[in-house]
């Protein structure tokens, strides 16, 4: 998964035949990359030196210097992006991949991105949190005419603030970012910066969700609110790469939201600090630690924190239902209902019927039942110690005592010092004389009182109107 | 009173005419059974003339009521017959040998077959001479007078009659060998609908079995809190609609096994031990279809209504000489008279013997009127065979158009909408696995391919009756029973002796 792909390849020289033959003499050549695995951080082979970041699932686009100005090509293009292993969702995206490259620039270098439309629409590309001149800003129709399909246009702009940053489509936005047409700017800080940290580890990832219905492969973009594809950088756990650090490495961690909705992101094991928003980096006195920071719609944030505490631990979104894979959003609750004598009438005439859901969904993340072809499962993943029953905004923060600098590959899992691993216990038995609820919507202890006339009236099964009932 | 050689050939004539036209022993069963040979599966029978049963005619007096019993006017090797057929599931072919063998109904026309044929018999036969008796008397004399006399025309036209009787009877075999074609094909629809219902039953049950596990669910959900009474309802509902159908679809095949036993004219033990195949025969592969070129030259080769109608022409044609001969002739009459008269007074007696011969005299009909009837009627005759040979064409078209429809229905259902509705299934089930859908999401999903293969089932069964209607329409008769209409006109045709007068 650290390697590079890079292809300057056919493909591109077919689908440019489309592009202006003057125009494109002058333009570098847009390099594409087919894979979706985590590739090695781009070291800057010229220019102003920095830290690279690494972008989870993702790459960073090399660029070429051009009379002192780095000069990045971007090519809106429909990609199929391998979302999890077997699951591939039609999307749009750039240069080969949803989300698109990484850009990595540094504070006040001079920029000039071309955008080549390959889309079968319109578009433009809007610089999320640049400063930058009006009429490069990206909104279609308010500061440019739209990029239309075979076109390419040029932005020039100066990076005139370090910072974590977005770029994504200001022409019929809705659908082309339902669609996964998105990217991470980062504009590094030229030299030590007061407020920015130096960090060994730098990750970058952007949230996004899809509605892709079981059994199909493109997006419906015309879903507002109800979506079951929940992504870091457009992959689903388990098939996000493992944030790995070195023992007490400074590890900074930037996330953009461009998905409907709040994302609590949640790190377990360490606090960290907000050191930086879209908006630039926290001053000191406003940084406060947590363990869970809310990524609005939007926006972007940039924690920081010391890898000090060895392990495996989670992060992800803390909304239970963003760190799962597709279901139905319509199903009754089957948790306590007797199935017996019933599944065996129902498989007269649905032979393949299973009984599930009768004590909790957590049978499924041991099941491997036949789904829709192309549907990625509503529990999936594995752990050291059995199904992790989780799918979608998730994965962990491996930290180890030994490793390379710049070893990002996934460790493996953690191997516990004796003793530290929850475990069953083996002492004295639980009272059996323990107040428990054993009757369905019966409060333990409470007062069994009927109210005239109505004794006769209480469904079977349903709460006792004494239960609830003080007069 | 001398005899004359002419009275005495003429009465001889008859006599021979009278005893070749004796009445058939079968009831002319097998000049039926020539004309369905070849249109019903082999080993088909008809059933002998209950009159020969030995068991029958046996029977003791005071069991005259058991001739009321639907079972017992058979012969004895009929039931036996019956009952080893019954002893299998009954298969379409065997319906049909049983409907021929066993149908009271065909046993009655079969009856009315030999009866006319014993009229006719009669007809030729009996040709009783007159005798004229006469007294009268005055103041002096008494006069007796006798007369024997004999039509002759009757006699000049026996020959004739003789051979238009006989195409009479041959018209009247051809529509009993339509009557038994048409209980075939009543036998065939009769057991395709039974053996359908039957099939669609089943479907409805595991429907039932099914709703009745769903409503359960729904029940138990109720009662741990996991559904709300509404919710608990609803599933009920589907419940009680399945129920509901289901009483429907025994209905049904109760009925159209009732029918197909009546057809069969099964009852009793009989019925109860009629057995039907699992499943409709499979459709036939496309190449093995009829093909529909040769459909109309089959239909006006094969149908036995436009073999009746050209039959009925011909003897129509033939019968325009008799008509004129009868027309002019008609009371031509020979007579013998012996009268006495006797003198009151002297007791003297005379005695005149002589032959009389009445001639009429063609003065003001020539036959003209009688022969114009006989042409009309032979343009008549003409037109009606126009009519059914234009309306043989025209249902070959029309049920072979029915029949391929049928075919390309009842393929598409089991060659696509079965397989698609299986996938849809399948696709549910695996939405189920993934927790998309729900059990009662699932149970609805079956519920629909379950009534998809009722609907394949109802289709490959209109396939084999639209195949029921083609075969009759191409070799037996109309299937619509409309040709049946002009039975009655030629029921009203009397003998040409007595027309016209
Ligand atoms: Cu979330």
């Amino acid at each position: 998964m650290q390697r590079r792909h890079f292809f300057a390849g056919a493909a591109t020289a077919v689908a440019a035949a489309s592009v202006n033959r003057a125009a494109l003499a002058a333009l570098p050549e847009p390099v594409s990359q087919a894979s979706a695995d985590t590739a090695a951080p781009l070291a800057p082979p010229n220019g102003r030196p920095y830290r690279p970041v690494i972008t989870l699932n993702g790459w960073t686009l090399p660029w070429r210097m051009h009379n002192g100005v780095k000069e990045f090509h971007l090519v809106a293009e429909p990609v199929v992006r391998e979302v999890a292993p077997g699951f591939f969702v039609n999307m749009w995206g750039y240069n080969g991949q949803s989300p698109g490259p990484t850009i990595e620039v540094v504070h006040g270098d001079r920029v000039r991105l071309f955008v080549t439309n390959r889309l079968p629409e319109h578009t433009t590309v809007h610089w999320h949190g640049q400063r930058l001149p009006n009429g490069m800003d990206g909104v279609g129709g308010l500061t440019q005419p739209h990029i239309a399909p075979g076109k390419t246009f040029v932005y020039e702009f100066e990076a005139r603030r370090p910072g974590t940053f977005m770029y994504h489509p200001h022409a019929d936005e809705m659908v082309q970012m339902a669609m996964g047409m998105m990217g991470l700017w980062i504009t590094h800080p030229r030299g030590a910066h007061p407020l920015i940290a130096e960090v060994q580890r730098d990750y970058a990832l952007l949230l996004a969700a899809y509605d892709v219905e079981p059994g199909s492969k493109t997006p419906r973009v015309a879903e507002m609110t109800d979506f079951n594809i929940w992504t870091f950088n457009s992959r689903v756990f388990p098939a996000i790469s493992p944030l790995v650090a070195r023992q007490n490495d400074r590890v900074r961690i930037r996330v953009g939201n461009l998905t409907m909705t709040n994302h609590p992101i949640h790190l377990h094991g360490h606090e960290f600090e907000v050191t930086g928003t879209d908006g630039g980096p926290t001053p000191r006195a406003a940084r406060w630690p947590e363990v869970t920071t809310d990524v609005a719609v939007g926006q972007m944030r940039q924690v920081e924190f010391i890898a000090d505490e060895p392990g495996d631990w989670a992060f992800h979104c803390h909304k239970s239902h963003h760190t799962m894979g597709a279901m139905g959003h319509d199903l009754p609750t089957l948790i306590g209902v007797d199935h017996r004598g019933l599944v065996e009438k129902i498989q007269q005439i649905v032979p393949d019927y299973m009984r599930m859901g009768e004590r909790g969904m957590a049978d499924m993340g041991g099941m491997e039942m036949p789904l829709p072809d192309n549907t990625f499962p509503m529990m999936t993943g594995a752990g050291p110690f059995g199904p992790l029953e989780m799918g979608g905004m998730f994965t962990t923060l491996k930290v180890r005592r030994d490793l390379g600098a710049n070893d990002h590959r996934d460790p493996g899992w953690y191997r516990h010092p004796a003793g530290t691993v929850a475990r069953e216990w083996t002492g004295a038995p639980l009272d059996a004389q323990a107040p428990r609820q054993t009757a369905p919507g019966t409060a333990p202890g409470a007062a069994q009182v009927h109210k005239p006339g109505h004794a006769g009236h209480a469904a079977p099964g349903a709460p006792s109107p004494g239960a609830h009932d003080g007069h | 009173m001398t005899r004359l050689p002419a009275l005495t050939g003429a009465l001889c004539t008859v006599l021979i005419l009278a005893g070749c036209t004796s009445v058939a022993p079968d009831g002319l069963r097998s000049d039926v059974a020539r004309h369905t040979q070849g249109r019903l599966p082999a080993g088909t029978e008809l059933p002998s003339p209950a009159t020969a049963a030995g068991p029958q005619a046996d029977a003791p007096a005071g069991t005259a009521t058991a001739a009321l019993d639907p079972a017992s006017p058979h012969p004895a090797h009929h039931a036996a017959q019956v009952d080893a057929w019954l002893a299998q599931p009954v298969d379409a072919d065997t319906a049909v040998r049983i409907a021929v063998l066993n149908n009271p109904g065909l046993q009655a026309q079969l009856a009315q077959l030999a009866a006319q044929d014993a009229a006719r018999a009669q007809s030729l036969t009996l040709i009783n001479p007159s005798l004229t008796l006469g007294r009268f008397t005055n103041a002096h004399e008494r006069e007796l007078e006798r007369e024997i006399g004999l039509g002759i025309v009757d006699l000049i036209t026996l020959p004739w009659r003789a051979r238009w009787q006989g195409w009479q009877m041959e018209r009247a075999t051809l529509e009993t060998a339509q009557a038994v074609l048409r209980l075939a094909a009543d036998a065939r629809r009769a057991w395709l609908n039974a053996v359908a219902a039957q099939q669609t039953l089943q479907a409805h049950a595991r429907l039932h079995d099914a709703a009745v596990a769903g409503g359960e669910l729904a029940r138990r959900m109720a009662a741990v809190g996991n559904f709300s009474q509404l919710q608990q309802a609803r599933e009920l509902r589907v419940q009680q609609d399945a129920a509901a159908q289901l009483a429907r679809a025994r209905l049904a095949a109760a009925l159209a096994r009732e029918d197909l036993t009546r057809t069969l004219g099964l009852w009793g033990p009989q019925a109860m031990a009629l057995r039907l195949p699992a499943q409709l025969p499979p459709l036939p592969r496309a190449e093995d279809l009829r093909p529909g070129d040769a459909a109309e030259a089959t239909a006006l080769r094969e149908r036995l209504d436009v073999r009746a109608l050209r039959r009925d022409l011909d003897t129509t044609a033939d019968r325009l000489g008799v008509a004129r001969v009868g027309a002019l002739f008609g009371d031509m009459g020979l007579s013998h008279s012996r009268n006495t008269s006797t003198e009151r007074d002297s007791g003297h007696r005379e005695q005149t013997r002589g032959w009389e011969l009445t001639l009429p005299l063609p003065l003001f009909d020539w036959g003209g009127s009688a022969s114009a009837a006989a042409r009309a009627e032979l343009d008549r005759s003409a037109a009606r065979l126009r009519d059914t040979a234009l309306r043989a064409r025209s249902e070959a078209r029309s049920h072979w158009l029915r029949y391929r429809t049928a075919w390309d229905l009842a393929h598409q259902q089991h060659a696509e909408v079965l397989p698609t509705a299986q996938f849809m299934q399948d696709e549910a089930v695996l939405r189920y696995n993934g927790m998309f859908i729900s059990t009662w999401d699932l149970l609805a999903q079956a519920r629909s391919t379950t009534l998809a293969v009722a609907q394949a089932t109802d289709a490959v069964r209109d396939f084999w009756l639209a195949e029921v209607d083609l075969q009759l329409a191409l070799t037996g008769t109309s299937p619509d029973g409309a040709a049946s209409a002009p039975r009655d006109v030629a029921l009203t045709t009397s003998t040409p002796t007595r027309e016209g007068h």
